[in-house]
């Protein structure tokens, strides 16, 4: 239905998407999620050209929308958007907003526009409200006319980006649960979406976006249940990140360990578990690692902290040749490391130039 | 860290505070080299000391071989997290600790 190929979209100073990639089928219920700022919200204006793309391709049923030559009004027509601000004319009153589209672009009589309004009004239960302005509606009920008002001009999709956000938490339930009666009649809608609950439960697929693209896309159970990837493993599981790249063997060692409690402060992670995580690092990474490292180099260094589970994880990703620090010739520093840890596991790898990784858990 | 020395005829007390580490060590390594000579008991008092790594134990090892030769050395005040340190290493059998 849709597929988007090497979508690229560049701002001044940032660029949220960097090389998107995927097909949207029919009939798909699709939550978008993940961290602010990674290109959610610009996906889906991408998708109706509401931001119009800096590179790549976009076709819906075929037709390529990012080309020039397309008819933009027609392919919105296919399209539905729901806002977070809902975005009513406040000028109009709850039907005039309704019938306003099909009017204008799919050339419906004002009779057919009023009684198909007034009919997707009675399956969001606002029948009654046709004739009030949007400033005598709640925040719910607002949206619930916007999202009436997507429908109105029978799209193939609605898009909805992040449509309970701005409501009282009272008037998300209304929402979601017209949002869930679209998914339920087989609409395909994309929704992007802080609400992990309600992301999990509507959806057939997950879009986890970072570092510029859908970093994941699964299941709910499989994004949920078990993520795959690093990133969506620590969105997930709401971990807490202190990350380092050392590549100079006189790196800030003071700096590092004063960054590191600061991070457990923050984290409110237990003062012993803070100092033993440090002398891991120093016994593992510093005795250990770094001495069987060449002079150029890349030693990255990370902590991961589960608030829910009181775990804190360390993990050290190092290039050069493969080195199972278990079986280090430092048996004082490793003693010093294994007291302090519950496990220290290891393995061969092959990512962004690393060949090694030790994951720790600290006791 | 630091590092507090009391001389008292030939018994050299050393109060170390903070944390010995892999930066702070050889501080220490250097700061008992030069207070050796003519020394024959070397008290090292840990009652302040809130971090130990293996490069401070290295500090210590050598301290003991040095001290081995010419008296003895001893560490007093030793609290249960670097206690720990002593015994998972198996410094407890090559240090004295009172």
């Amino acid at each position: 239905m849709i597929t988007i190929r090497h979508l690229k979209k560049e701002y001044a100073n940032a660029t949220p998407l960097k090389d998107v990639n995927v097909e949207i089928h029919k009939g798909d219920v699709i939550s978008v999620i993940g961290p602010s700022g990674t290109g959610k919200s610009t996906l889906i204006r991408c998708i109706n050209l509401l931001e119009t793309p800096t590179s790549g391709e976009i076709f819906v049923d075929g037709e390529c929308i990012t080309d020039k030559k397309c008819n933009i009004n027609k392919v919105r027509q296919k399209m539905g958007m729901v806002f977070q601000s809902f975005n009513l004319f406040n000028h109009m009153n709850v039907i005039e907003n309704i019938m306003a589209a099909p009017m204008d672009l799919l050339k419906k009589s004002k009779q057919e526009a009023y009684d198909y309004g007034i009919e997707l009004l009675r399956t969001v239960g606002l029948a009654d409200k046709a004739f009030n302005y949007p400033d005598q509606l709640s925040g719910g009920q607002k949206q619930r006319v916007a999202i009436v008002r997507a429908l109105a001009m029978e799209p193939e999709i609605i898009l909805l980006d992040e449509p309970t956000s701005a409501l009282d938490p009272t008037m998300v339930g209304e929402v979601q649960a017209v949002i869930r009666d679209l998914a339920r009649k087989g609409l395909t809608l994309m929704i992007v979406t802080h609400e992990m609950r309600f992301a999990r439960e509507i959806a057939n697929r997950v879009f986890y976006m970072d570092e510029g693209g859908v970093y994941e896309d699964g299941t709910p159970e499989e994004i949920f249940d078990n993520p795959k990837k690093e990133k969506t493993i620590r969105f997930i599981k709401h971990l807490k990140v202190f990350e380092h790249l050392i590549t100079s063997k006189d790196f800030d060692f003071i700096g590092f360990n004063t960054d590191l409690e600061e991070f457990g402060r923050r984290n409110q992670v237990a003062p012993k578990t803070i100092y033993r995580a440090q002398s891991v690092f120093e016994e593992l990474a510093v005795q250990c690692v770094l001495p069987k490292l060449d002079k150029d180099f890349k030693l990255n260094v990370a902590f991961e902290y589960s608030q829910e589970e009181e775990t804190l994880f360390m993990t050290l990703k190092y290039d050069g040749d493969t080195f199972d620090v278990r079986n280090t010739p430092n048996v004082i520093s490793f003693a010093i490391a294994e007291n302090a840890s519950e496990s220290i596991e290891y393995a061969e790898i092959d990512e962004d130039g690393f060949k090694n990784l030790v994951t720790v858990k600290i006791k | 860290m630091t590092i507090e020395k009391t001389l008292n005829g030939t018994e050299l007390t050393v109060v170390v505070s903070g944390k010995l580490d892999t930066t702070t060590a050889p501080e220490l390594e250097d700061s008992l080299k030069e207070s050796f000579e003519g020394i024959t008991r070397l008290v090292l008092n840990f009652e302040n000391l809130s971090y130990l790594s293996s490069a401070g134990l290295r500090v210590l090892l050598t301290s003991q071989k040095v001290m081995n030769k010419q008296g003895e050395m001893v560490i007093q005040n030793v609290n249960e997290t670097i206690n720990e340190i002593f015994e998972v290493t198996g410094f407890v059998d090559v240090l004295t600790i009172e």
